[in-house]
């Protein structure tokens, strides 16, 4: 399990994720998944952020403010913590 | 390698409670077209934000209330209530189809007149009408119907001064609703409404020729039409009896609810909005029943308003920004405020997402763009992810929100009908120069005064 997580979490391949702390259950979409994937397999905001622009066909600036809100966004669900 | 085409990432909470089997289904089947145009093109063109009205569909509207009413009580009129939505173009609409004209202030009538409306087809209705607007109406043979003693008063020096004697309605109120509607015309149930009848027939000045109730907007439970309907036999067969008063018509007001869910509705208006076969299925027959052989019924008025133009007109909004709120909720502001869409103060509006945005909704707070903390047009909608520029459309908005919109920060917006594939701006959008052209600076204002200024 990644260190950046606050608890241990799985997600099944369709984007359902189960936090084992809480018993609380989310979905996440398809962008969400693989932004998901990248940050328990340990990478960085900046890696992340490439992935997508070579991934999307997406600009960085788009690509960044939805990084940011999703990392607000999981950081208020407390799945974590900086 | 050809890239894939990106959505915004998101991750939603499964809760209980925040959809249920009675929610509508959230707003994630893209409607990128409006009235046959594309909503991108139609703000390329017009702005942002967007008032669309289909034309066809307000005709619809109209004929299948005249229908649903004329069918079950022939001698039916349905009179257009003005104060809805008094744009030329859909009150002209409405009058083609052969609907008359409701007013309820001396600045509708003058509209409606203006629009070439005789004044035999226009009903005066209001608590406040000025003598000069009473002589014009009555002049001209308008239909007016009588809020209160003030105004009675007004009329039999009017009667005096015209030489004969004028023709009038009475307005009644009834227990109905919770709170109940008093404030328009004269209560049946503490005897005001026969006082009123009584003190007019024998005053010999004025005759009264109809009774009017309306009892209330929105109104969607339709046994409280049944209960003013049969308020309204009883009334007539009393003053019948005691006066002779002889009806030429009697007018139920408007009040049927349209497509729209008010914000504390459990249910969706889907579920609970009547049909317009439903109100006249309760009104028509006991109206019917009435103090009156078969040929010799009083006409039948109705004076519907939101359920005739609610409907057929949309908004195009725009997405300006978004936000996290504390707590964790997405905050979305658009490019339309309350003072172009006052009846959020009632409505829980559906907020429809014109691009492909996938299928993952999250409980999102919509704010509209005023720099006002109360400007909130959706507390919460399940909407998916959606980028500053993509557009939004509400439908359902053609009621209210334009006749009581109001200027503040911006210039409102355009307003353009769709008739048969092509369009056509029935109102321009607002410029500077019109929200000013009543202004004047007095030179003086202007001229130097203060040694702060060097
Ligand atoms: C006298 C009268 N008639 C008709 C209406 C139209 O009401 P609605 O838009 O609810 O049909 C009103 C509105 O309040 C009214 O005051």
């Amino acid at each position: 399990m990644s260190e950046i997580f606050s608890s241990e979490l799985t997600m099944s391949k369709n984007g359902f994720l189960f936090d084992h702390g809480s018993g609380l259950t989310y979905t996440l979409n398809t962008t969400g998944q693989l932004i998901f994937n990248l940050l328990e397999s340990g990478k960085k905001s900046t890696q992340i952020l490439e992935k997508l622009m070579t991934e999307f066909d997406v600009t960085e600036d788009t690509a960044r403010k939805d990084l940011d809100d999703f990392y607000r966004q999981l950081k208020e669900l407390g799945l974590i913590d900086q | 390698m050809e890239k894939k085409s990106y959505v915004k990432p998101t991750i939603v909470r499964h809760s209980i409670g925040v959809m249920n089997k009675y929610g509508r289904p959230p707003a994630t089947v893209p409607m990128s077209r409006l009235a046959g145009f594309s909503v991108k093109e139609l703000v390329g063109q017009y702005g942002s934000p967007l008032y669309v009205l289909e034309v066809d569909q307000l005709r619809q509207q109209y004929r299948n209330l005249f229908r649903a009413f004329s069918t079950r009580y022939p001698a039916t009129r349905v009179a257009y209530s003005y104060k809805t939505n008094y744009l030329k173009a859909i009150c002209s609409i409405l009058h083609s189809e052969g609907a008359w004209a409701e007013v309820v202030s001396g600045f509708e009538y003058d509209i409606a007149r203006n629009l070439e409306m005789p004044g035999d087809k226009i009903i005066f209705n209001g608590p406040y009408k000025t003598r000069e607007e009473l002589t014009r109406a009555f002049t001209e043979g308008a239909m007016v119907n009588l809020d209160n003693y003030d105004e009675i008063q007004v009329c039999e020096g009017l009667a005096d001064d015209l030489g004969k004697k004028l023709p009038v309605g009475v307005r009644v109120n009834m227990d109905l609703n919770n709170p109940p509607w008093h404030k328009f015309g004269f209560n049946i149930e503490a005897g005001h409404a026969y006082e009123a009848v009584k003190r007019i027939q024998t005053g010999g000045k004025l005759d009264v020729r109809g009774l009017h109730i309306h009892v209330g907007t929105y109104v969607d439970d339709v046994n409280i039409y049944a209960a003013a309907a049969r308020g309204l036999v009883s009334f007539y067969t009393y003053i019948k009896e005691q006066l002779g008063v002889k009806l030429e018509y009697w007018d139920m007001g408007g009040g049927y609810a349209s497509h729209n869910t008010l914000n504390w509705a459990w249910q969706s208006a889907e579920y609970t909005c009547p049909t317009v076969d439903q109100y006249a299925e309760v009104i028509c027959p006991i109206l019917l029943n009435g103090p009156f052989g078969s040929g010799d019924a009083p006409k039948l008025f109705i004076e519907p308003g939101r359920a005739l133009v609610d409907e057929p007109i949309s908004m195009i909004t725009t997405v300006v920004a978004q936000k996290r709120l504390p707590g964790g909720k997405r905050g979305v502001i658009v490019d339309a405020g309350m003072n172009v869409l006052s009846s959020v103060q009632w409505y829980n509006y559906n907020f429809q997402t014109v691009q492909d945005s996938g299928v993952t909704v999250e409980d999102t707070i919509l704010y509209g763009g005023l720099c006002m903390n109360i400007d909130v047009l959706r507390q919460s909608a399940a909407l998916p992810p959606v980028r500053r520029g993509e557009h939004l459309v509400i439908p359902h908005v053609g009621a209210y929100n334009l006749s009581q919109s109001w200027q503040f920060i911006y210039l409102r917006p355009a307003v353009i009908a769709v008739d048969d594939g092509k369009i056509h701006v029935i109102k321009a959008r607002e410029t500077r120069d019109y929200v000013q052209q009543m202004e004047q600076v007095p030179e003086d204002f202007q001229t130097y005064r203060s040694e702060s200024r060097k």
